[in-house]
């Protein structure tokens, strides 16, 4: 008994000998040190040793300068929104949420550590006050289509809202690194959230640092209305799917009737499941990319038993090569270069600061009196659908990166600045030699206000042989996406890839996928009624015999 | 009640049904409650489990002429008693469209992806070939744990680790990085007790050194996006690599005489 009352003595005193709110930061420091400085620096200068292998580079934190808030564009803020960023992370970015690793208390102690890194944090946060959401209807969605035009949303985000407007190609940040105006089509990646609530919120805060403004003047300047900022905040949002999408693991080529669609825009696809297939940077085989500029590409497929066509979908922001896009392509390719040369041999004798370069570019220098700009390479667009040689009886199949020497892949290889898309062997990635000859390959593309659509078509059957690969229906067929945006700088093996998925040509159904129920549910039945008869027969005898 | 529950034909029921469940969600749900990791049991394993447990029961009601008797009766009741005519009738219907349905979903074309039976730890190679140097990894220990600081080679650890695995493995160690959802298999989680505790330290160097496509063929090296890091890292740098995944997650490596790790 006393026991207890002298441990709950203890307990309280320890309570009371907790540090206060202000002064945690000590412990702060230590959890900072384990979890974040690799990217944010010990410094909290965003120059941890990751920070070069990432765009957006993690927040200099003595810039004091935040993108995610509830304050005035240019306060600090609040200690809620900074727990709210570490709590859920910043979606397309390499910012993770840390609820799963970190207990309250230490996400706490981070928030008041990261303010320790500026003296900006002496000052209140300038909370803004948010209103209520208006109902939200086609009436309203419409209304902030106008405001999204009014407003010159556009001029950034484009049209179509993919990324892609006229001055898409000249954005950086307030530390000069190139950044991309969001593509509004893919909510799930927005660094705030995808909410109506959310995208209304930056409006009013604009992301600080980016040149995503505040529209607070406009809204003071009567230019615009609070409800009409919901109404775009509304209309956003529809742009993009209800939830975010997944990629399944196969990919349906369904049987349709007599010819196939040829033209990416016909209406025909429309009867085709949309399948979604994420790509990420190719970050295995030197030299490396880690910036890729799409991220997904949005499949579907169609056949007729004579032929398959396959419609391929991405979003990007320049149809290359454009020489409006080439200082873009400058500066992504210096900040993000590949970090090790392309014709590395093993970079043997070479330690300490192999695999990455330390340092990030001092963004400064590009400003650097030192003469003339370096040309850079003008390079297109490029798309390849990878299929293995023969479709695998067993679970081997080519290594997914276009395969090796010893086991290549069979490729559909488009390019923006060919004429039509090639048949390929490719023996590792992008060693890639097209197969000579006539080829029964057919393609045609469209690029549309930030988006490449591209339909490829092929006879199923493999008429000139060699590595093409046979299509057979109702068979999973190993297939994986690769592509490269030249404008971002990419060729090569610097690009966009995916793991293996499938496709699957859906086959006439056969009759007997209907027959051999309805035999075995006639079997069955007559098993039963014979069942029956025999106990009922038996039972009258046994009952006549008096058992 | 309690007659009720002691009739034969009820137990076999009731074990059926409780082993069903047991098998279907138990083994599924049941084991994550005591912090064990576990996965829903495939279709055709459950069948075989449910098969067992049917013979079972079998055996169990003929044990005695009584109880195979009174197991027995209901069935024979509803098979000719004129009071259980709508019964009777009812399962004549049912059970032959269940027959079917059943068949249906067996025949119908299905368009699921093959099986992706893939081994995590194959057995590794007895030597390898670092750049030139053959390295027998059998009784192969971290040179550093010896020598110098080993704070020294923790932090020389993190660098290399932030520069190169962050984007697959993530900076929570947990396989969830920024481009993790873009490979599969998915990069592994070093927070899950099924790998590295499980794994000597030089094991751990050949998967480092050799990747993805260094596994045999069980380990589906077609598939795996793991970089062979002989590429870019020196012999030193996955030596202080490997420190950092066990300090960072606070794991220890199995060594060579006890087998034993994983203690956190
Ligand atoms: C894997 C690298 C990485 C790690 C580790 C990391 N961050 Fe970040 N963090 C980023 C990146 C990248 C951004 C910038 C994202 C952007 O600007 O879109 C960022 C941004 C932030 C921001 C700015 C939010 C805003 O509204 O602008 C805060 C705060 C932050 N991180 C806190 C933390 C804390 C606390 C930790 C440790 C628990 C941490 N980060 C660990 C990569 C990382
Ligand atoms: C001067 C160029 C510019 C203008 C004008 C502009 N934006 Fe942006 N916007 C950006 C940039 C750049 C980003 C990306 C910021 C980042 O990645 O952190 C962005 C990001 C966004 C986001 C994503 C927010 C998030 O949480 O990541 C939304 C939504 C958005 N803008 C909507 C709009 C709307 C609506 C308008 C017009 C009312 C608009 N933008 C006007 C440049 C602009
Ligand atoms: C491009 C993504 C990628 C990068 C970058 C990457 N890995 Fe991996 N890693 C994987 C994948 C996927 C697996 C699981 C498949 C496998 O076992 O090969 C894996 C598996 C592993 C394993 C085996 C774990 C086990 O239980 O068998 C180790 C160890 C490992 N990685 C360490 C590292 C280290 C250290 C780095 C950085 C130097 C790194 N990885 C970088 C993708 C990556």
């Amino acid at each position: 008994m006393s026991a207890r009352l002298a441990g709950t003595a203890a307990l309280l005193v320890a309570l009371a000998a907790a540090p206060a709110a202000g002064q945690q930061a000590p412990a702060g420091k230590a959890i900072y040190e384990k979890w974040c400085a690799g990217c944010h620096g010990s410094d909290g200068k965003g120059d941890g040793p990751a920070a070069s292998t990432m765009l957006p580079r993690p927040r200099d934190f003595t810039r004091a300068l935040f993108k995610v808030r509830t304050t005035s564009s240019g306060s600090v803020p609040t200690d809620a929104d900074l727990r709210h960023v570490i709590d859920d992370g910043m979606p397309g970015s390499a910012m993770p949420g840390w609820t799963d690793v970190l207990s309250e208390s230490d996400r706490d102690a981070l928030v008041q550590y990261i303010k320790t890194f500026s003296t900006a944090f002496q000052q209140k946060p300038d909370v803004v006050a948010f209103s209520k959401a208006p109902p939200e209807n086609a009436a309203a969605i419409e209304d902030g289509r106008r405001t999204y035009e009014k407003l010159e949303c556009f001029k950034c985000h484009g049209r179509a809202a993919r990324g892609d407007g006229p001055s898409a190609s000249t954005q950086e940040d307030d530390s000069h690194f190139p950044i991309r105006p969001a593509n509004l089509e893919e909510n799930w990646r927005f660094r705030g959230g995808g909410s109506v609530e959310d995208i209304y919120r930056r409006l009013r805060t604009g992301l600080d640092g980016t040149p995503m403004p505040s529209f607070n003047d406009m809204l003071a300047a009567k230019v615009v209305t609070d409800e009409q900022l919901w109404h775009v905040a509304q209309y956003v949002r529809s742009l993009s799917p209800k939830e975010p999408p997944e990629p399944p693991e196969v990919i349906r080529a369904r049987l349709v009737e007599g010819r196939l669609p040829t033209s990416p825009d016909d209406s025909a696809w429309n009867v085709a499941e949309r399948a979604y297939i994420p790509l990420v940077g190719q970050v295995i085989i030197k030299p490396r990319w880690f910036s890729p500029a799409v991220d997904a590409v949005w499949v579907q497929a169609l056949h007729n038993g004579r032929d398959l066509a396959i419609r391929l979908v991405w979003d990007d922001r320049s149809r290359s090569p454009d020489p409006r896009w080439s200082e873009w392509q400058r500066r992504v390719t210096e900040v993000m270069g590949p970090k090790e040369d392309s014709a590395a041999a093993p970079a043997a004798a070479t330690s300490g600061t192999s695999g990455s370069d330390a340092a990030p570019p001092a963004p400064a220098d590009r400003a650097s009196p030192a003469g003339a700009t370096p040309a850079v390479p003008a390079l297109g667009d490029a798309f390849a659908v990878q299929f293995p040689r023969e479709i695998p009886q067993g679970m081997e199949r080519p290594y997914f990166l276009m395969g090796d020497a010893r086991n290549p892949v069979y490729l559909w290889y488009w390019r923006s600045d060919a004429p039509a898309a090639v048949e390929a062997t490719a023996r590792g990635l992008a060693n890639i030699t097209p197969i000579p000859g006539p080829s029964t390959l057919r393609s045609q593309a469209v690029f549309d206000r930030g988006q490449w659509r591209l339909v490829l078509t092929r006879p199923l059957a493999a008429p000139g042989g060699g590595d093409r690969l046979t299509l057979v229906q109702g068979e999973a067929i190993p297939i994986a996406f690769f592509a490269w945006d030249g404008s971002n700088g990419e060729s090569g093996t610097k690009g966009a890839v995916s793991a293996w998925y499938h496709v699957y040509l859906d086959e006439p159904t056969p009759k007997t996928v209907y027959t051999t129920p309805i035999a075995t549910a006639a079997l069955t039945a007559g098993f039963g009624i014979l069942v029956v008869a025999r106990a009922q027969r038996r039972e009258k005898q046994g009952g006549s015999k008096g058992d | 009640m309690k007659s009720r529950l002691s009739h034969p034909f009820v137990q076999a029921l009731l074990i059926l049904a409780v082993a069903y469940l047991l098998f279907r969600f138990g083994i599924a749900y049941i084991p994550p409650l005591l912090g064990v990791k576990s996965a829903p049991v495939p279709h055709t394993v459950l069948l075989q489990y449910m098969l067992t447990v049917a013979v079972g029961v079998l055996l169990y009601v003929s044990a005695t002429e009584d109880r195979w008797r009174a197991f027995k009766a209901p069935i024979q009741r509803v098979l000719v008693d004129p009071s259980q005519r709508l019964y009777r009738l009812a399962l004549l219907v049912t059970v032959p469209l269940l027959a079917g349905f059943i068949t249906y979903r067996q025949v119908r074309p299905s368009v699921e992806a093959p099986p992706n039976l893939r081994s995590i730890h194959p057995a590794p190679p007895s030597t390898i070939t670092f750049r030139g140097k053959t390295m027998t990894l059998a009784g192969l220990e971290n040179p550093l744990r010896k020598e110098g600081n080993l704070r020294d080679h923790v932090e020389e650890g993190r660098r290399v680790y932030y520069q190169n695995c962050v984007a697959c493995h993530g900076d929570q160690l947990n396989g969830k990085g920024h481009f993790a959802h873009g490979f599969n298999p998915p990069p592994a989680d070093f927070t899950d007790n099924g790998t590295i505790p499980q794994l000597t330290e030089s094991f751990v160097f050949w998967r480092i050194a050799k990747g993805g496509r260094g596994l045999p063929k069980e380990g589906t090296p077609w598939n795996s996006a793991m970089p062979a890091w002989e590429d870019f890292l020196t012999e030193r740098e996955i030596w202080a690599v490997i420190i950092f995944l066990y300090d960072q997650t606070g794991w220890t490596p199995r060594t060579w005489d006890t087998a034993e790790g994983g203690a956190r």
